[in-house]
């Protein structure tokens, strides 16, 4: 029953998807039909497929890859838009025949049911599947896919004509929800790597220009506007170009729609006539601003699901241990705590005023490890474990339970340990070592799990 | 021959027990300027609410323009007033605290767009070109009425209804104001129909109705007596 209702808002998102497109191709009803069930068909038996023959992230990277392009394709299309618009003075999408044709219908809602169809079954277990699962999975989804086609056509025939989805509204409005559904599943989560990612950015090229102009100090920008650029350091700073770059294709699309020149009518001699033709214009305009506005909201909702998502972390609150005479910290394998249940645990090491936290876990390939509970480039916020990966709570970066252990990029910063029969032993100068030189801001420690 | 825009048949209307206009046959050609006249109470303005589509009748059928009116919804029957009809009132109804040019312009917001220009036009049309930025209350009830005549045609309506609008005004600002709509009319080449009790003004029509307790009982046409 939980698994049915984590897929109800991705095949709701799918629905309004499949009406979109119904209103988008008009005249297409039957290859709309046609192609939006096997293209859901053909997405929910395919990413199977890739969970079965490639455990692990590679089937997410794929299907992530695929919604980067998409969002990618949004901005190439409002960059074009706001172009034409400017430049050449008309609208964007000129082949309107080659558009509204069978073949084009079909592809494109064959190609966008099917990413819809993957990143569906992404929101379900379906790691290591069985192949009878997998038939079961396959055939449900033809049942589903049928009965929400046909409930949406039935919707759509009753909708005022006014609602119309041009092709940049229909652009806009799957690519929107695509992400939208994508955003509720953090592995396929757009957005906030997306702030990471900027922030990541904005500190480096802060961080180079303003270093290479202060060393040696310069005649006008001296050390003290450092206190001036504080802003572009803050977490901030990523979340808020990231809704920049998240936003600005949605913007650029209304603004081609609202710069478009309306029809010339001074050849018309009747002033009546005249202003008909206008106020068509306009009110056309209106009703094709309708998708794009409606974008805003589920690109909105898509950033607040990823900004708070509705994910529970596993992460305890981190266990004291001592150091034995010899300087070692051992930890059992069995007893108050299971290490081998394949759960992250997080203990903490004090010695003087020096403390390091660090979490054992058993990964997939059945490998102990043994890490910082904190990262070489982010501030120790320290780490949650959910479905196949550990996330970083300062930056968001999901890392697969396979690569944990091993050093680089955000990943957790490997300690050295000895596996014993009945636990692990892990050098308590090392630790501690470890802590000092690799974290980069222990005033920061956390005490307490989140 | 021209085409009828105006088709009654059997056109009913009653408020109740009291039948306001009993079946009426009529057939308008287009272009015509059609004067009805009847003592208060004969149907004059009830049949002429149902040929603006302000009302709708109890029976019979009507067709305006080829349009069925009885077969409309009330969306339906405002857009075809608003395409097709252009009412000029005894009593003006104006907005008070809207200029004249933005009395015009808000008959062009309700069709379609406004445009100050062509309303302004409109006015120096009817010869209000001096009083485009003045309120109704600072105008006199002709030049009101002359307002009403360029917010009625601003919209080039196919059908020009006129419901007593000479009633409140003297024989001069009259005479004015029916050579103004003769004028136009010959310009715009739309149909007129005037309700009025003034025997001279229904003179200037090509046809006069006479309408008796919601009966049709006498046709002239102008220059013969039937």
């Amino acid at each position: 029953m939980a698994i049915i209702l984590k897929t109800i808002p991705h095949l709701l998102a799918w629905s309004v998807i499949v009406l979109v497109s119904f209103r988008g191709f008009t005249g297409r009803r039957s290859v709309v039909t046609l192609s939006s069930i096997s293209g859901l068909i053909i997405g929910v038996s395919g990413s199977c497929i890739l969970f079965r023959s490639f455990p692990g992230a590679i089937p997410f990277g794929i299907i992530k890859s695929i919604l980067g392009l998409s969002f990618l394709l949004l901005w190439g299309v409002s960059v074009a838009s706001g172009y034409s618009n400017a430049v050449r003075g008309e609208a964007f999408c000129r082949s309107k025949q080659f558009f509204q044709s069978s073949i084009c219908a079909g592809t494109v809602t064959g190609i966008i049911s099917m990413v819809a169809g993957a990143v569906s079954v992404c929101a379900l277990p379906v790691t290591g599947i069985s192949a009878l699962s997998m038939v079961f999975l396959a055939l449900s989804s033809a049942l589903i896919a049928y009965f929400i086609v046909y409930a949406v056509r039935f919707i759509e025939k009753r909708l005022p004509e006014s609602f119309m989805v041009s092709p940049l509204g229909m652009v806009v409005s799957v690519v929107s929800l695509l992400l939208f559904s994508s955003s509720s599943i953090l592995r396929l989560d757009l957005f906030s790597p997306l702030s990471m990612k900027v922030m990541k950015g904005i500190h480096d090229f802060v961080h180079q220009f303003m270093e290479s102009i202060l060393i040696p100090d310069h005649l006008f920008v001296r050390p003290i506007v450092w206190k001036y650029i504080g802003f572009l350091f803050g977490n901030g700073v990523g979340f808020w170009g990231a809704m920049v770059i998240w936003f600005a294709p949605v913007f650029l699309i209304i603004t081609a729609f609202l710069s478009e020149r309306l029809p010339s009518v001074a050849h018309i001699r009747q002033g009546a006539q005249r202003r008909t033709l206008l106020a068509a214009a306009v009110t056309l305009r209106r009703c094709r601003l309708v998708m794009p506005l409606l974008s805003i909201l589920i690109f909105a909702a898509a950033a607040y699901q990823s900004s708070y998502p509705s994910v529970e972390y596993w992460d305890p609150k981190p266990l004291a241990v001592t150091a034995s005479q010899a300087g070692e910290i051992f930890i059992p394998k069995k007893g108050e705590i299971n290490l081998e249940d394949g759960k992250l645990h997080k203990y903490l090491f004090k010695k003087g005023d020096k403390e390091a936290r660090f979490f054992v876990l058993k990964g997939p390939a059945g490998q102990l490890t043994v890490d910082l509970d904190a990262c070489a480039i982010c501030k120790p916020d320290g780490y949650g474990q959910t479905e196949g990966t550990v996330i970083c709570y300062y930056c968001k970066t999901l890392i697969p339970l396979e690569t944990v252990g091993k050093p680089g990029g955000c990943n957790p910063v490997p300690v050295q340990f000895t596996e014993k029969a009945d636990g692990v032993i892990i050098d308590a100068i090392t630790l501690i070592n470890s802590w000092g030189a690799t974290v980069q801001a222990t005033a920061r420690v956390k005490e307490g799990g989140k | 021959m021209s085409e009828n825009i105006i088709e009654t048949s059997g056109l009913t209307r009653n408020y109740g027990d009291i039948c306001a206009l009993k079946p009426l046959e009529l057939k308008v050609p287009e272009g015509e300027w059609l004067s009805v006249m009847g003592h208060s109470g004969s149907g004059k303005s009830t049949f002429m609410n149902l040929v603006g589509g302000l009302d709708r009748p109890s029976a019979g059928s009507l067709k305006v323009g080829g349009e069925d009116l009885l077969a409309l919804t009330e969306d339906g029957l405002a857009r075809f007033r608003r395409k097709f009809v252009g009412i000029i009132f005894q009593q003006h109804h104006m907005v008070p605290y809207l200029t004249a040019v933005e009395n015009v312009m808000l008959a062009q917001y309700f069709h379609s767009v406004p445009d100050e220009a062509e309303a302004r036009s409109a006015l120096e049309r009817v010869g209000l070109g001096h009083r485009l930025k003045n309120r109704p209350g600072e105008l006199s009830g002709g030049e009101q009425q002359r307002v009403c005549i360029a917010r009625a045609i601003i919209n080039s309506p196919k059908l020009l209804l006129g419901d007593e609008p000479t009633g409140n005004l003297d024989h001069k600002s009259t005479v004015m104001i029916m050579e103004l709509l003769k004028e136009l009319r010959a310009e715009e080449r739309f149909t007129v129909i005037m309700v009025t009790h003034n025997q001279e003004v229904a003179a200037w029509g090509d046809r006069t109705i006479y309408l008796d307790d919601g009966v049709l009982v006498r046709e002239e046409r102008m220059g013969e007596k039937q």
